[in-house]
Parts: structure tokens; C-alpha cells; sequence
């Protein structure tokens, strides 16, 4: 989900979404960055998000950029909300409702 | 998907990101290096990463079984001796497992050649006592006992089958059938035999066979005004009329009777009884024609002479259907024109499986078949040790190499897995290389089984779906097996130790390498116990072989030459038959090369056998029994049975025999006896000129009040004493026996002064002077025919001898390959030894030793293990003990003497082993 999140802002490469999901998440989140491309392939395999090999015109080498597809869009919407219930699920149980 | 490109295309993307990394850590001030470390660290394993990237896009566990094969094909192209002594050993006991099942398959799982088999039921009857008919006929279809408490058989007579026809609405169809014999077939060139087969006209609609060509017997033609048709066997029509499509439609005359050919059956159509083939199958009702003197008539509900399989209408439950039957049995048996039962006896029908019962030469085969499955079974239970046993020793060879699998992170599972992948492959090898081999040996088996059969057996191995099930199924068990130990082993690996074993010297190694050489050495002796039992009880067959073959049968059964002649078409009976065979005989007497003939009923050691009970002077009813034979002239000069006192018959005796047969009268007539006549019934007299056999007064009486015609049989008067000799069969004891001159014809002895078989030639131009279009059958020599009164034990002497030797074979190469590998692991210290000064002799004596230690232990508890077992083998073995010493010694002896020459090899590279390069090894 949090990929997707990532991806929603525009397509972009393994590093990028790595550092990002580190840097929004206040370095809360400390993974190795390689257990990223697993998860990427997955989605990929899923037809999620997909990729392709681009030129970055900034650094002038090439990336593996991946975008959101249609479905992967759905998907977040449809994983979001089911955050949100389970969130909400969590604060009424511990607030007690 | 190509595997490789997403791999490729990863590891672009892998180094982009390390580089970006990288260079983002540089900014932090550090130097290049450092950078890439960290960026590394912050990565994690790019090992498992790309793994589990990859895992993504392939499903793994096919991915990884092939990468095992792979590797493992690898690891066995690295070892040739190691795979090919695995490969072999395996092969040959998986091919041998194959070719007994293949034989076993085709024997007795094979379904019947006949449409939709499973509802086919076979009328078998019971009852608590002996049934009083005139007689039973029967040719081994079913498991038959006619004596003792219960009796069961599945012959029957035509009556109560007619009653089952017209009273009950069980049955879609009643397939019946009785053997009719040889019959002499003419009118397509020279006259031959054919076996025939009377059958009910609706058994080819009942059993769903159809015609190749022409037609089937229809019920039409089993009626007595019928035109006599013949349908003839697919495989008879093939190979002896040479598949002449012409042949339908044209008459052949059987025993002189003109017979028209319908058709042919459809090639499935081997035999319904298992082993059964006929030639030509004829109508029942046809029977009044071509047999009008035989016994059992039609209508006589007291002769029981035709078995039958119905089918089960559908909707009618085989319970239902039985217990109509049985009920309709037993009426007619306790209430009918002919009772054959008292109620008490309570005689009953069973509605059995055809598929099942209809057992043939299913029945003869079975104990050496199972004997046979028994002992290959054993041999792939000691080709699994021996292979457990190297594999394990090359596991520990292996040690460091799982150690450092399992120290990189290799999983545990997938180590095993390996392992298992590794023996399975072996296996899997050794199952494809056994079935080349199984598929030449089951048919050098099927065709011995068939060589000595009167008539073709029908039945043919093919490695079909069911064989090769078997074999990879064995295969697969066998390689399951193998992994397991090695594969158990593996995960107690210490890894320290194991590590260390190849940079010092690591005394710890020394220790599990020790456990395992005890696992090792174990397997090692259970192999050679097992060898032991299958040695042994190779050994008392062969021993009771050698026992039957060396009987003094007392005659001469080299060089005698047996044939039978036809003459059916002669037309002679009485004394005209008895007068051809007479000149017959003098005409084969004077041939070159032939020292005398004759000719008898029956022929000595063919398995059949005629005995007769008969009255004692001074006893009212039977007293005694004897073995009884019918002898041509000059029988005794030729098969040399030595005369201890008296005469042969003279030729006025045969003329008179053969009168008194032609006018039926009972006359006083000679007969010869035997010194076991003489021992049992007149011990203390001269036996010569005694007399017995005769009716006594009240029987006379009795008879004549029957039938006045009848007249007093007066019995014979002994006329000389013969030497006692074997009967029907090698194993049955010389029974008091008696000859009486033959009345009519009997099979033709000739003894020949060279090869017997040189003189056909000159017999059949005899019988081509003679005239009568007569065909010579079964031509045989003596001792050929006592070969084959031996198959069956020669059979299971050689096959098992074979498995033995394969054994034996198997477990010294695991003796081998145990004591090679010991020895690379004992090369350090075997180099200390003689660097301390032992002698070449010192170090072979040990290794040696050590070798027939574990050969000794094993022989000792086969040979304890084998006293219970050979207890299933004693109705096999003829003047054998269970534990002869001799088989015993020789086994045991024999055993050693091998596992020496297999000590041997290992023990003399060891004594090559040079001190300094075994330390320097250090």
C-alpha cells in the first residue's frame, strides 16, 4: 500500500520510492532497501503498477521507472478504505467506544 | 518465460540502485569505498533479494527440482565408478523385479480377452459331501476337490444347465464349454491335430466376441439337426493354415466328419481359461458325433462335464442371482431323475468372479511365480542396503560440502531435498536401464515357462502401463528409501567440526565418520544375511533338483524315442487296430538304428497315471489297489526293466486280449507285476502263477441279476515279476503296480542305439507306407519328457540360483565399496602404521579381516534367519532337510570364498598406501 501511495505522486525508480517511503515515514520505517524489489516485482506480477526502463533526462542514465496502472489505483482505493475501517476499528477498541 | 532476462534485467536495476545509494552516502563525506559498503549494508542480502525477485516471476519448486537435477546430474558425471556401480546394481534388481512382475502381470492380474469381463460369473458348486455321479471330467478351469469333507468343483451336467436355461431369467447368456481333445484334421492337406473345445451356441454372444472373419457359432448351431459347423482359433488360423482368407466356407472333416468353417474368432481371443488355447471350437450338441462312445452322455444328470460362465442380466444383483441357482442346484441334485446328493449333503452353487476363479495354468504357475516375486524382492531389499551404504559413505565424503551449504544459509529442507532428488534420480536411472533389461529377460522367461506346455500357454509379457507403473513405482519407493538415511544425517551435520575436517585434522570428524562406517557396516551385514536366506534357499532347490535328476527311475530313459500316431481315419478298432499297432511295432523294430519297440498306453514319467483296485484270494470286496498299465509287445526289452522271474507276454496273449476287447467278454488274463506287488500282497509265496482280481461269488450273482448277459470276470494270473520302477513322476514312490497285455494301441517307444530324434525320418516313410493318411504327434525323447516332468523344480532351481547369485554379486560389491571408502578415511593412519613399521602383510591380514568380520556376522545370522524361512520351501524340496548341512557349508563357503576376492582389492591398494604422501596428506 505504501508503494502505491508512493506512486500515486507520478512514476518513478526503486531508489526513489525507497528513500521516499523512508523520509515520509519520519525514517520510522527502517527496512533494507532490498526487500523493496520483491515487493515491486509482486505488484508488477499483479499488474498493479508496471515498469519500464527510461532515460532520465536530469542524470542522463537510465532508471526502471514504475507507474500506477488503472488497476493499481483501484487497489488503493480499495486498500485505503479497508486501512481506514481497521484504524477506526483499532481507536474505537482502544478508546472504548 | 525465458528464466534469464528478468534475472539480467534485476541486476541492472540492483546496480542502479546501489550506485544512487552510494552516491548518496559519498555526500555524507566518507570514502568511495565506505560508501558502497554502506550502501550495501542498507541493501541487505542481494542474494536472497534476487531469489525471492526471481521466485516472484517462476513457481519456485519446479524451478529448484530442476536446478537439483541438474546439479545432481553433475555431481554423478563427477563420480563415474560411484554412479555406475549404483546404476547397475540398481538396474539389475529393478529389472529382475520387473520381469517376475511382468510374468506375474500377465499370469494372474491380466483381465479376460472378453467383453466387459466384470459381470461374468462362473457356476461353481459345493457340497459337505462327496456327490454320487457316474463321473467328473474336468481340464483344471477352476480349483477342483473331489475328495475328503467339502467338495467343490465347476464342472456340471448338461441337464441341471438346461434346467438354469428354461428356469430362470438370470442370465443375458451361458457361455459353456468342455474339452473335447485332439481331434485328427483332414481334407486340408496331410492330416494334423487340432485341440478342440465344445461350446454352447451362444458362448462367443455371451462372452461379446466377435468374428475377424466370417461368423461365430450362433445358438442355431447347437441344435441336433443343425449343419456341423467350426469356428477356428485367430492365432491357429495365422500360424498353421497360414491366414488363408479362403479358408471360411470350406469343409474339413474332424475324426473323418465332415465339419464347415464359419469363420474366425478376433484375435483378442487367445483362451478364456488362462493357458487353455484351442484350435477349433465346435457346438456341443456335436459331441454325439465325434465322441459317440464317450462316457458321460448328455442327458445323464450324473455326469458333470461342462463348466459354465453366465452373464448377469442387468438389474439382477450376483446375491439375487446366486441364491436362485443355488437353490435350482439343489433341487435337482436331491430331487431329480438322478439324485447325485441327500439333503444333509446340502449341495450348493457359488456365483465366482470368472475374471478370478477361472484359474488354469494360473494354478501351476502360481508357487514358483510367488516364489520368484519373493526372492527378487529380497534381491532389491539388498540392493537397496548396498546402496544406502555407499550413498551414506559418500555422504560423509560430502560432509563439508553440506556444512558450508548450511553455514552460506542453505536451507536444511532444501538440502535434503537434494539429497533425495540425488538418490531418486539414481534409482529413477537404474528403473529405466531395468526395464531394457526385463524386457528381453520376461520373454526368455515366458518362453521357458511356455518351451515344455502341451500346447501354446497363450499368454505373452508386455511391458504395458501396469509394468512400467510397477517399475517406476519402485523406483520412486527404492530412491525414497535410499535418500532417507543420508538425508537424516545430513541435518545433524555439526557445522564446526565438519568445517574444519578438511584444513587440520579434526578428531571429532574422525568420530561421526565412525558412526556412519557403523551404519555402513550394518547395512553391510544385513545385506549379506539376506544373501544367506536367498542362497539357501536357492541352494535346497537346486539340491532337490539334483535329487529328482538323479533317481534311478529303474529303466533307461536315455535314447528311447516316443511317439504317438492317429489312426482315426483308418477306421479299425478291436483286434484290426491292435493287429496294425502290432505291425506297426515289428515294422519300427527293424529300422536302423533302432534296438527294439513298443508301444503302451501310457508312457513312463508323462505325469499320467491309471491305477485299479481289485480282489485279493479269500476277500470279499476290494482289498487291493495297484498302479496299472497297459504294455505293448516287447515294453519291458525296451525300456530295460529287468525280468526277476517269469516271462514276457507272447503274441498270442495280445491276440487273445485283443479278441476278448472287441467281443467284451472278460477272460483270465496275464499280467506282470512288479516287486512292490510282490512285497505287499503275496510276501511269503511264490508269486508266480498267483491269481487275483477275480469276482467273488456274490458279486457275480449280483451283476448277473442286473444284466444276464454278464459273465464272471476271472481276474488275472501273475506270470513274471518285474523290477520296480518310477510311474507317473520322479517324486511319487513305486506303488505295487501291474502290466496286462494292450488290447489296442497305445504311444509308440522306440530304443535307439544313437540320437533317438535321427530316426523320425525313417518312422513317418513307415507311416507313409502304411497308408491311412495317420498323423504322428508328439514326438519326444524320454529324457526330455522327464526334463519336463521336472520344469517346475528346474524353473525355481535356476531362477533362483540366478537371484542368488545377483545376491551375492550385490552385497560384495557393497562389501567393496564399504571397505574402499574406509580405506580413504584410514589413510593417514594405515600410512602411520607402516611408517611404525607394520608390514604389507599386517595391513592386508587387518583390512581383510575386517572385511570378512561383517561377512562372517551376516552369513551367521542369515544362516539362523534362514531356518525359519526355508520352512515355506518344504513342499517344494525332494530328499532334502530344512537345514542340510551340505547346502548349508557350500552356501556359507561359497560366501566367504567371494567376500574375500572382494576384501581383496580394497585390502591390497591399502598395503600400496605410501607412509609419505599419507602424511605429508597431513
Amino acid at each position: 500500500m505504501l508503494i502505491l501511495r508512493t506512486l500515486l505522486m507520478g512514476p518513478t525508480h526503486g531508489h526513489a520510492i525507497a528513500k521516499h517511503i523512508q523520509r515520509t515515514s519520519d525514517e520510522m520505517l527502517q527496512v533494507e532497501h532490498g526487500s523493496l524489489y520483491p515487493a515491486l516485482h509482486r505488484l508488477v506480477k499483479n499488474g498493479w503498477i508496471s515498469a519500464r526502463w527510461e532515460l532520465s533526462k536530469e542524470r542522463n542514465r537510465e532508471f526502471k521507472y514504475y507507474r500506477l496502472t488503472a488497476l493499481g489505483r483501484k487497489q488503493l482505493i480499495r486498500e485505503r478504505s479497508k486501512w481506514a475501517q481497521m484504524v477506526a476499528a483499532i481507536h474505537r477498541v482502544l478508546n472504548g467506544a | 518465460m525465458n528464466s534469464r532476462q528478468p534475472h539480467d534485467d534485476f541486476d541492472k536495476e540492483l546496480r542502479t540502485h546501489l550506485e544512487l545509494e552510494a552516491e548518496e552516502q559519498s555526500g555524507a563525506g566518507i570514502s568511495e569505498r565506505e560508501a558502497n559498503d554502506r550502501a550495501r549494508r542498507a541493501f541487505g542480502n542481494a542474494t536472497i533479494v534476487a531469489e525471492d525477485v526471481r521466485a516472484v516471476w517462476h513457481s519456485r519448486w519446479l524451478e529448484d527440482a530442476w536446478q537439483d537435477v541438474l546439479y545432481c546430474l553433475r555431481m554423478l558425471r563427477k563420480n563415474p565408478g560411484f554412479t555406475a556401480v549404483v546404476v547397475l546394481t540398481l538396474a539389475l534388481s529393478i529389472g529382475a523385479n520387473t520381469a517376475i512382475f511382468s510374468v506375474f502381470d500377465a499370469v494372474m492380474l491380466r483381465s479376460l480377452p472378453v467383453a466387459d469381463p466384470a459381470n461374468l460369473v462362473l457356476l461353481q458348486w459345493s457340497a459337505r459331501n462327496s456327490l454320487q455321479v457316474h463321473g467328473v471330467w474336468s481340464n483344471g478351469d477352476c480349483a477342483q476337490e473331489m475328495k475328503g469333507g467339502n467338495p467343490t468343483g465347476c464342472s456340471l451336467s448338461k441337464p441341471f444347465l438346461e434346467d438354469v436355461r428354461a428356469k430362470t431369467a438370470l442370465f443375458s447368456g451361458l457361455a459353456e464349454f468342455s474339452e473335447a481333445g485332439r481331434f485328427t484334421l483332414s481334407g486340408n492337406g496331410p492330416a494334423t491335430l487340432a485341440l478342440s473345445q465344445y461350446v454352447s451356441g451362444d458362448y462367443f454372444q455371451t462372452l461379446g466376441i466377435g468374428a475377424a472373419i466370417g461368423r461365430t457359432i450362433q445358438p442355431s448351431d447347437d441344435t441336433p439337426s443343425a449343419p456341423a459347423v467350426a469356428v477356428l482359433n485367430y492365432g491357429y488360423w495365422s500360424t498353421t493354415l497360414g491366414a488363408d482368407r479362403g479358408i471360411v466356407g470350406k469343409t474339413i472333416d474332424l475324426k473323418g466328419l465332415p465339419f464347415t468353417i464359419v469363420g474366425v474368432a478376433e484375435p483378442r481371443f487367445t483362451s478364456l481359461t488362462p493357458g487353455h488355447v484351442y484350435d477349433i471350437w465346435v457346438p456341443l450338441v456335436q459331441r454325439h458325433f465325434l465322441q459317440s462312445h464317450w462316457n458321460p452322455r448328455m442327458e445323464d444328470a450324473g455326469a458333470l462335464w461342462i463348466v459354465a460362465i453366465g452373464r448377469l442380466k442387468p438389474g439382477v444383483s450376483q446375491a439375487q442371482a446366486q441364491s436362485a441357482v443355488s437353490v435350482l442346484f439343489s433341487n435337482d441334485a436331491i430331487h431329480g431323475d438322478k439324485p447325485i446328493a441327500k439333503g444333509e449333503d446340502a449341495p450348493a452353487i457359488s456365483l465366482v468372479s470368472a475374471q478370478k476363479d477361472l484359474v488354469g495354468a494360473r494354478g501351476s504357475l502360481s508357487t514358483p511365480i510367488y516364489l520368484l516375486m519373493a526372492a527378487v524382492g529380497v534381491v532389491l531389499l539388498i540392493a537397496c542396503a548396498n546402496v544406502a551404504g555407499l550413498m551414506l559413505a559418500r555422504a560423509s565424503a560430502r560432509q563439508k560440502e553440506i556444512a558450508v551449504r548450511l553455514a552460506l544459509g542453505g536451507g536444511r529442507a532444501r538440502i535434503m531435498r537434494q539429497l533425495f532428488t540425488e538418490s531418486i534420480t539414481l534409482s529413477l536411472m537404474g528403473g529405466i536401464l531395468g526395464i531394457f533389461l526385463a524386457f528381453w529377460s520376461a520373454r526368455a522367461l515366458l518362453a521357458f515357462l511356455g518351451s515344455t506346455s502341451l500346447r501354446p500357454l497363450g499368454i505373452s509379457a508386455e511391458i504395458d502401463v501396469r509394468v512400467l507403473a510397477f517399475t517406476i513405482g519402485v523406483s520412486l519407493v527404492t530412491g525414497t528409501i535410499l535418500g532417507l538415511a543420508p538425508a537424516l544425517r545430513s541435518l545433524r551435520v555439526d557445522l564446526t567440526p565438519a568445517l574444519k575436517e578438511g584444513a587440520g585434522k579434526g578428531s571429532s570428524a574422525g568420530h561421526t565418520g565412525h558412526a556412519r562406517i557403523g551404519a555402513s557396516s550394518a547395512l553391510v551385514v544385513g545385506q549379506f544375511a539376506l544373501t544367506v536366506v536367498i542362497l539357501v534357499g536357492a541352494g535346497l532347490l537346486v539340491h532337490t533338483l539334483t535329487n529328482l535328476e538323479r533317481i534311478d527311475p529303474g529303466f533307461a530313459t536315455q535314447n528311447i524315442l516316443n511317439f504317438g500316431v492317429d489312426p482315426t481315419l483308418t477306421g479299425y478298432k478291436g483286434a484290426r487296430l491292435a493287429a496294425l499297432y502290432n505291425d506297426l511295432q515289428q515294422r519300427f523294430a527293424t529300422l536302423p538304428g533302432v534296438l527294439s519297440a513298443s508301444y503302451s498306453e501310457i508312457t513312463l514319467l508323462s505325469g499320467s497315471l491309471a491305477t485299479r483296485g481289485w480282489i485279493l484270494p479269500g476277500a470279499s470286496h476290494t482289498e487291493g489297489h495297484a498302479d496299472y498299465f497297459t504294455a505293448g509287445p516287447h515294453f519291458f526289452e525296451t525300456m530295460r526293466i529287468p525280468f526277476l522271474s517269469g516271462r514276457d507276454f507272447t503274441p498270442a496273449e495280445f491276440l487273445q486280449a485283443a479278441q476278448a476287447d472287441e467281443d467284451s467278454v472278460p477272460y483270465l488274463g496275464p499280467a506282470i507285476v512288479n516287486e512292490a506287488f510282490v512285497r505287499v500282497y503275496f510276501p511269503n509265496v511264490n508269486p508266480l502263477g498267483q491269481r487275483f482280481g477275480f469276482d467273488t461269488d456274490e458279486d457275480a450273482a449280483k451283476a448277473a441279476s442286473e444284466d444276464p448277459k454278464y459273465r464272471r470276470n476271472p481276474g488275472e494270473v501273475i506270470i513274471a515279476v518285474v523290477r520296480d520302477s518310477k510311474y507317473n513322476d520322479l517324486r511319487r514312490d513305486v506303488k505295487p503296480t501291474m502290466y496286462v497285455p494292450s488290447d489296442d494301441g497305445g504311444t509308440f517307444e522306440l530304443r535307439t542305439a544313437g540320437y533317438p530324434l535321427a530316426v523320425v525320418s525313417a518312422v513317418r516313410e513307415i507311416l507313409r507306407q502304411a497308408g491311412g493318411n495317420m498323423p504322428i504327434f508328439d514326438i519326444e525323447t524320454e529324457s526330455k519328457q522327464i526334463d519336463d516332468l521336472l520344469f517346475q523344480e528346474r524353473l525355481i532351481a535356476r531362477m533362483s540360483s540366478l537371484f542368488a547369485m545377483l545376491a551375492l554379486l550385490v552385497a560384495c560389491i557393497g562389501l567393496y565399496g564399504l571397505l574402499s571408502y574406509e580405506l580413504t578415511q584410514r589413510t593417514q593412519e594405515i600410512g602411520i602404521r607402516m611408517a611404525l613399521g607394520a608390514q604389507a602383510g599386517d595391513v592386508l591380514r587387518n583390512v581383510i579381516g575386517h572385511g570378512i568380520l561383517l561377512a562372517t556376522i551376516g552369513a551367521a545370522l542369515g544362516a539362523s534367519v534362514s531356518f525359519a524361512v526355508t520352512r515355506y520351501l518344504r513342499t517344494l524340496l525332494f530328499e532334502v532337510k530344512l537345514s542340510d548341512p551340505f547346502t548349508l557349508a557350500g552356501v556359507i563357503g561359497l560366501l566367504l570364498v567371494v567376500a574375500l576376492l572382494a576384501c581383496y582389492i580394497p585390502a591390497r591398494r591399502a598395503t600400496r598406501v605410501d607412509p609419505i604422501i599419507a602424511l605429508r596428506y597431513e
